[in-house]
């Protein structure tokens, strides 16, 4: 067992901000996946999202002198990272970079959950607008309520609430195959081949 | 009905782990940082901190002036985009209601 | 004259000094809206924006042109001199003093304001009601009254309006597009 999985949350956050490197290391260990999945969740792409996490701990590396608690860094890790993602997001758009060549439509190890539902609801949430995406991805998979995700993104918390609200009816009524309005972007299979 | 859906999205959004070897990927990039950055910068922040505190007082009103227009400007930003998300949200309403009652033309070849 | 007939002719004088100061007051765009600060505590949510031409620039200034939203909030504002929302939500139903929303509504019967569209939804008791004030061929009023048991929401555009660009928020902050409209294309 390494010595530093024996240090508590604030220890490991002592030892790291004062650059042991081991220290930092574990800090890496216990936020990655939190981090690259909301990279992936946000980006869609495996290797962007890898990039993306790989930055933001580099980030933190650089950054660790402000992280004033453990809850403080779960914030600011979850912060940096979603606000990055969205920023990429909106850079490809504007240089109209090439189309995703697939949706990374990616979903974690459940018990006896229908798979092809949960890979249909991933795609789905991915073709969100990134800041419904982001509301969505911060509410089911990090567990945040309204008010810290208003919080984390900057955002109104009705804005908040108006995004989730649109979102769910229009995941839901997609997965059910409803015609509604829609809040997403051309999906891969609506593009011009 | 609600409460299984939602529960089925965070089962579809559940964390997944990145590739095998990402903390080792990490560390080599915190690696390749500058020797003693960090040190550095945190001796040149604590001279740095002393010096700034001796002109504080010459320059707080100028910055807290600056930093209320600032936090004016942005929070106008912020009324006029919730303000604009107010609008749309109801000119669309009305927008579905007439496009329900107005369905689109069909192309018979009448020429009508 | 015997002093109730000059009492008649002055409260008809007053009468009719109001509604010309209410019609003048909504024939430039901007409607008088009521003191909702009574609201504010009965409501579990509530949304009071004012932006005269002063703050409408100071927030333009602060709007990213490289940013989607931000640019087409750009867009859809120029020409426009003011926005004003009040927007209630509450926990009961018919929380908000109805005599508050007529008064509005009765603003907009002044010269110039037509009503462009009326949506009521017996399922979802929801009315939306769209004015816009047009003089010389343009529409340079926009007002938009909703209503449902437990939410109303005002809102007031002063300025040259350009619908098709307010039309065109669709896709930003969180409005989805009219997938009618993808389809006819």
């Amino acid at each position: 067992m390494k010595a530093s999985e024996a240090w508590s949350p604030d220890e490991l956050l002592t030892r790291a901000s004062a650059g042991e490197s081991a220290a930092f290391a574990a800090l890496v260990r216990r936020y990655q996946r939190t981090v690259y999945s909301i990279a992936l969740r946000m980006l869609s792409d495996r290797q962007r999202a890898e990039d993306l996490a790989q930055e933001v701990f580099l980030q933190l590396y650089r950054s660790m002198d402000s992280i004033d608690s453990d809850s403080h860094l779960a914030f600011w890790l979850r912060k940096v990272a979603v606000n990055r993602a969205i920023d990429r997001i909106r850079q490809e758009a504007r240089h109209d970079s090439e189309p995703l060549t697939e949706a990374a439509a990616v979903v974690g190890e459940v018990g006896d959950a229908d798979p092809l539902l949960q890979r249909r609801m991933a795609e789905l949430v991915s073709q969100l607008t990134p800041a419904a995406r982001a509301v969505v991805v911060l509410r089911y998979q990090e567990d945040l309520d309204p008010v810290d995700i208003a919080s984390t993104l900057d955002m109104p918390i009705n804005t908040v609430k108006s995004h989730l609200k649109r979102s769910l009816t229009i995941l839901r009524a997609r997965v059910l195959g409803a015609a509604i309005v829609d809040d997403v972007q051309p999906s891969m299979s609506e593009r011009s081949p | 009905m609600s409460k299984d859906f939602e529960q089925q999205l965070r089962d579809a959004l559940r964390p997944v782990d990145p590739e095998e070897g990402f903390e080792q990927r990490v560390m080599a990039r915190v690696a390749r940082e500058p020797a003693g950055l960090r040190s550095k910068i945190k001796r040149w922040t604590a001279t740095l901190a002393i010096a700034a505190s001796l002109a504080f007082v010459a320059i707080l009103g100028a910055y807290q002036w600056q930093e209320r227009r600032e936090q004016q400007g942005l929070e106008a930003r912020r009324q006029l985009l919730e303000a604009l998300r107010v609008t749309g949200e109801k000119l669309d309403v009305a927008y579905q209601a007439v496009n329900r009652e107005s369905p689109p033309p069909t192309d018979d070849g009448s020429g009508a | 004259m015997n002093a109730l007939f000059k009492h008649s002719i002055a409260i008809l004088c007053g009468a009719f000094l109001l509604c010309a100061s209410a019609a003048t007051f909504a024939a430039n765009g901007q409607l008088k809206l009521p003191n909702f600060d009574s609201l504010t505590d009965k409501a579990s949510e509530s949304v009071t924006i004012t932006l005269d031409a002063a703050l409408l620039g100071m927030a333009t200034r602060f709007l990213d042109a490289s940013d989607p939203e931000d640019a087409a909030a750009i867009e859809a504002i120029k020409g426009i001199k003011g926005i004003y929302v009040r927007k209630y939500t509450f926990d009961d139903d018919f929380a908000y003093p109805k005599s508050d929303v007529d008064m509005v509504r009765k603003q907009l019967s002044a010269p110039g304001w037509q009503q462009l569209v009326q949506v009521k939804s017996r399922k979802e008791q929801q009315n939306v009601e769209i004015y816009i004030l047009v003089e010389q061929e343009r529409a340079n009023g926009l007002a938009i009254i909703a209503s449902q048991p437990r939410e109303f929401t005002i809102v007031n555009i002063v300025g040259s309006i350009d619908m098709r660009k307010l039309h065109e928020l669709e896709g930003q902050f969180g409005i989805p597009k009219l997938e009618l409209e993808q389809k006819k294309q």
